[in-house]
């Protein structure tokens, strides 16, 4: 009964956020013929590729009643590392080793790296009772000045080729990056809807408490949740690295902004326990619509940054009422 | 269990700043700070490494502050180098007119700061001031960008952050020349806030709306090489010239290989050896500074690329 209602109330949210989506497309379309067509639908879906990764895995984090601002520091190291393995591999300075890399072992090395990372996340969080919004506002610098010391502050350019098809290759007429983004928001859904650990995660933001009393292992689900956003962060990095063929050390600032306003958009409580991926996935194309939409119009840059506030807080608002009518 | 945690923490901290420590805070030698808007962006990363590098050959002790480009951050660096008690500030402003009060502060305390590239709207805060002629640059390009593209046709404008006034010093140097042909249509014009990033994907959707452009001038190296990969992607990259301005590495490259137009050179090189040559110069009794020295930028385009190298000439 009570499962019933969740999903009940989940559906409605979608449809909402969606119906959002749709009134700001239809708006789009008549203000440019520029807007309506299946190359442009491509460029947004390519270009919000990433937020999705990110968002999935805050929206995860925001389910147990977490935040994650580290993500786009994250981001940044990873792209790096992954592309800093792939050029130069590893020098052991004891014993003179020299470990290379195929271009499968480097991405695997910046995704370990970031589910690392996500661990250290999980790990100061439960261990030692720091605030999610503490713990990963610190990793936001400790990553990011990582980042400066690995990259010495200079970008590391010519991938090749190989590298370059993960960000601008096309697979049966669709971009690499949008598969990738389709894959993690199916393996997500998946997890939360199909599994124990997804039916944890909701327990946790529901009631911590009580999901403690019932004998959930709350640390080892967090931390868990906690990589997992760790490891899609760096996917991010190597979809962003691969699609400018640079790793830039200032790849990322402000994205883990991005990646919240698609949860809060698409209709995911911060205070936890309500909300899906599938909202989130909303909430992203409404604000990569929005970008794309703005710089077809030509809008001033002025204003192009008091529109999409704006727009956040609406599409929150009928959100809120819609639940106050629920 | 509390106590103990703590005290764990405090000693592996002063470990970790003491093998951050080794070595400076030598007595003996004087100090040079170096205070850098920002260590984001590789140009300034140069700047600020070229200035310390150079003050460390001269004798001195150097350090360097990140202002993160922020003012009040800035302005906390000031008074830290202010107590410290170091002998000069080469200085590279977030603020032309918000870093006065902190040059001025400086100067109360008697310590001579020199700016680097950044221009500040004072007088006699600084000592002395080496700046990067920004206006005229762009002025260089809009007349190549007018010759390149034969006086016609439709362009788009990338902007840089736009609460900076490098941005407008530019587009307003590029547009001086390039608004007196009628010919040369600006069918948009964007922020890209300096940013590769963020300029391929405006790029990207500004192609959607204007896909028959003939060139994009962008107001730093790093958005000339986000528009290239968005008009690579688009298959457009042979019809489409584009122009930067920094002289970066990576520019430098794509102009040898022609796939950038041509960047504006600047010098951060002899901005930062010449304010840390000053600063020394000062500290052995110099006084008589010339207010301002203007360092001109340099048009590099393909048929004199030979003769550049990243951030300076070869």
């Amino acid at each position: 009964m009570i499962a019933q209602l969740k999903i009940g109330s989940d559906t409605l949210k979608r449809f909402q956020s969606l119906i959002a989506l749709l009134i700001l497309c239809t708006i789009l379309s008549f203000m440019t013929d520029k807007f309506f067509t299946a190359d442009n639908g491509l460029n947004v879906l390519r270009q919000i590729a990433v937020n999705i990764c990110i968002a999935t895995g805050m929206t995860l984090i925001v389910l147990t009643a977490g935040i994650d601002l580290s993500v786009g520091s994250v981001l940044a190291l990873c792209g790096a590392v992954t592309v800093g393995l792939l050029r130069n591999g590893v020098e052991i300075p004891a014993g003179d080793l020299f470990v290379g890399f195929t271009l499968l072992g480097a991405i695997l090395g910046g995704l370990l790296c970031g589910w690392l990372l996500g661990w250290f996340n999980g790990f100061a969080i439960t261990k030692f009772n720091v605030p999610p919004f503490v713990a990963t506002l610190a990793m936001l610098t400790i990553a990011r000045g990582f980042t400066m010391l690995y990259t010495k502050g200079h970008p590391i350019s010519n991938l090749g080729k190989e590298f370059a098809f993960i960000g601008s290759g096309s697979f049966l007429g669709i971009p690499v990056p949008v598969w990738i983004a389709a894959i993690v928001v199916l393996l997500a859904v998946f997890i939360t809807q199909k599994t124990k650990m997804g039916r944890y995660i909701y327990a946790i933001g529901g009631n911590e408490q009580a999901a403690k009393l019932s004998g959930i292992n709350i640390n080892r689900v967090k931390i868990t949740v906690y990589s997992f956003a760790g490891a899609l962060a760096a996917l991010g990095g190597i979809i962003v690295t691969a699609r400018l063929d640079s790793a830039q050390p200032n790849a990322g600032m402000s994205y883990e902004l991005d990646a919240i306003a698609a949860v809060v958009i698409g209709g995911t409580s911060l205070s936890g326990g309500k909300g899906s991926v599938w909202g989130t996935v909303m909430g992203a194309v409404i604000i990569g619509v929005l970008n794309n939409g703005l710089v077809l119009l030509n809008v001033s840059p002025f204003w192009q940054q008091v529109v999409k506030g704006g727009v956040i807080l609406l599409a929150v608002i009928i959100d809120k009422a819609g639940e106050r009518r629920d | 269990m509390k106590p103990k945690s703590i005290f764990y923490s405090v000693m592996v901290l002063l470990l970790f700043v003491a093998a951050c420590n080794n070595k400076t805070e030598k007595t003996g030698s004087k100090r040079i700070a170096v205070v850098v808007s920002t260590l984001n962006n590789p140009w300034f990363v140069f700047l600020a490494e070229t200035a310390a590098a150079k003050a460390r050959a001269l004798g001195y002790e150097a350090r360097i502050f990140d202002s993160q480009n922020n003012t009040a951050l800035e302005s906390d660096h000031f008074e830290n180098i202010i107590v410290a008690g170091f002998d000069a500030i080469l200085f590279n402003s977030t603020d032309a007119d918000g870093s006065v009060a902190n040059v001025q502060k400086a100067k109360d305390a008697g310590i001579p700061v020199f700016c680097m590239d950044r221009e500040i709207n004072s007088l006699n805060a600084a000592t002395s001031q080496i700046l990067s002629d920004s206006y005229s640059g762009a002025v260089s390009i809009g007349k190549y960008f007018t010759q390149e593209l034969n006086k016609k046709g439709a362009y788009v404008e990338l902007l840089g952050l736009v609460g900076d006034n490098n941005t407008w010093a530019r587009s307003k140097g590029f547009h001086s020349v390039v608004d007196q042909y009628k010919g040369l249509k600006m069918v948009a014009q964007q922020s890209a806030d300096f940013d590769r990033n963020k300029a391929m994907e405006v790029m990207e959707s500004i192609l959607q709306a204007h896909p028959n452009i003939d060139g994009v001038f962008c107001g730093n190296d790093a958005m000339a090489m986000g528009a290239y990969q968005a008009l690579v992607n688009a298959g457009k990259a042979d019809k489409v010239k584009v122009f930067g301005f920094d002289g970066a590495e990576d520019a430098i490259v794509s102009i040898g290989e022609n796939k950038v137009a041509a960047t504006g050179m600047q010098f951060p090189k002899v901005m930062a050896e010449t304010a840390a040559a000053y600063a020394d110069e000062y500290i052995k009794g110099r006084r008589d500074f010339p207010q301002k020295v203007p360092v001109a930028v340099e048009l590099v385009t393909s048929r004199n690329i030979k003769d550049y190298i990243a951030y300076g000439k070869k």
